[in-house]
């Protein structure tokens, strides 16, 4: 016998009624399987948290790309330069806070979970809600170039710009993005 | 016995097969038995909320873990769009070759992580998750083998780096293009076995 919590019993009993096998079967099948994925050595929670990673990334209509081929497209682009180039990524930095405004109402959270997703694997990203509405944001990689760290600075910005924040203090170099912002009035 | 149990618990009936399984694998995460198999069953009714299979779930699972091992990132593809049509004019030829480059590099890489067999279906669900296209369909014959895919948002420029990038793929896979049709977003290709490799 497992003693289960009666919120997780019911939805196993409604999975159950939509498959239409007993309650034991479905029991049954699910730990089968969670047993077939942990006996290969894979964590079940893992396995279900990537898949939801890879759909949220699906629906906000990001690709994958090789990291390498990213930064020499982005600094050979930034190379040519200029405000246009600059102006872009701000742009696409707005329209992303515009849908994470549409989508929910806890905006800067869909887009704290979405950088989650960008930075995938090589860089660290965080942002602090601080006291009086302000924020700092710090994402660092080893990896950015200096163009790339200028242009992801700047998509940042344009999202938290729509999000009703402003810059306040701002240092960006090679790998290193620092960023306080606080609430526009 | 039952008053021991909180009046917010039910009890889930389990076959002695699976307990010794489960008790198993419990004691070597540290947990109770009871308390995996709630976490177990909490994930899989997760997967299926999002019309995932567990079996689907693992796939995307590997299929991320490859991507991540060969240095891929996740970017709005607008961004890239832009970029790309941005240096398209000037250093379209380099373009090509770069992605090229990549696609080769990465071939290889995939020819090193999976079986012979299983690469091709790799490549369809990489195509239809990974790059975010609308439909991909790569069939395989023992010396012939197609790929379709179709993107209603893909520029012509991204579509022409794509080409490039997944006919190096399928150089270091071991197939030679022989017949390409392509459009803004859309391509047909068909490839046959360079050889033994």
């Amino acid at each position: 016998m497992l003693a289960a919590d009666e919120e997780l019993a019911n939805k196993v009993a409604e999975l159950a009624s939509r498959r239409g096998l007993t309650v034991r079967q479905t029991v049954n099948d699910i730990l089968e399987q969670a047993l077939s994925v942990e006996e290969a050595g894979i964590s079940l929670k893992e396995v279900v948290e990537e898949r939801w990673m890879l759909e949220k990334a699906q629906e906000i209509g990001f690709t994958f790309v090789p990291e390498r081929l990213l930064y020499q497209v982005v600094d050979a682009a930034y190379g040519q330069g200029g405000k246009q180039f600059s102006d872009t990524w701000r742009g696409v930095g707005s329209w992303y806070g515009k849908y994470f405004s549409a989508k929910t109402d806890k905006p800067l959270d869909a887009f704290k979970e979405a950088m989650g997703l960008l930075t995938f694997g090589a860089s660290g990203f965080s942002l602090e809600k601080q006291k009086d509405d302000r924020l700092a944001v710090t994402c660092v990689s080893e990896r950015f170039t200096e163009g790339f760290t200028e242009v992801f600075s700047l998509f940042i910005e344009g999202v938290l710009e729509v999000l009703g924040y402003e810059v306040s203090d701002r240092e960006v170099s090679k790998g290193i993005i620092k960023l306080k912002l606080s609430k526009r009035r | 016995m039952r008053s021991q149990i909180p009046e917010d618990t039910k009890l889930l009936i389990l076959p002695t097969h699976l307990v010794d399984r489960l008790r198993a694998i419990a004691i070597r995460q540290g947990v109770s038995l009871s308390s995996f198999a709630a976490d177990s069953l909490e994930q899989v009714l997760r997967a299926d909320e999002m019309d995932a299979s567990l079996s689907e779930a693992v796939d995307a699972y590997r299929l991320s873990e490859i991507q991540r091992g060969a240095g891929m990132v996740d970017v709005p593809r607008a961004s890239l769009n832009h970029l790309v049509g941005k240096l398209y004019g000037r250093k379209g030829d380099e373009l090509r070759r770069v992605w090229g480059e990549a696609g080769r590099w990465y071939g290889e890489y995939l020819r090193a992580k999976l079986k012979p067999e299983e690469t091709l279906g790799f490549l369809e669900k990489e195509l239809l998750v990974a790059w975010n296209l609308d439909e991909a369909e790569v069939k395989g014959s023992e010396t012939d083998v197609s790929v379709r895919w179709v993107s209603f948002a893909m520029t012509e420029e991204f579509t022409e780096l794509l080409l490039s990038y997944l006919s190096a793929v399928m150089d270091a896979l071991g197939y030679r293009e022989v017949e390409r049709d392509s459009l803004r977003g859309m391509a047909a290709l068909k490839y046959t076995t360079i050889g033994a490799r």
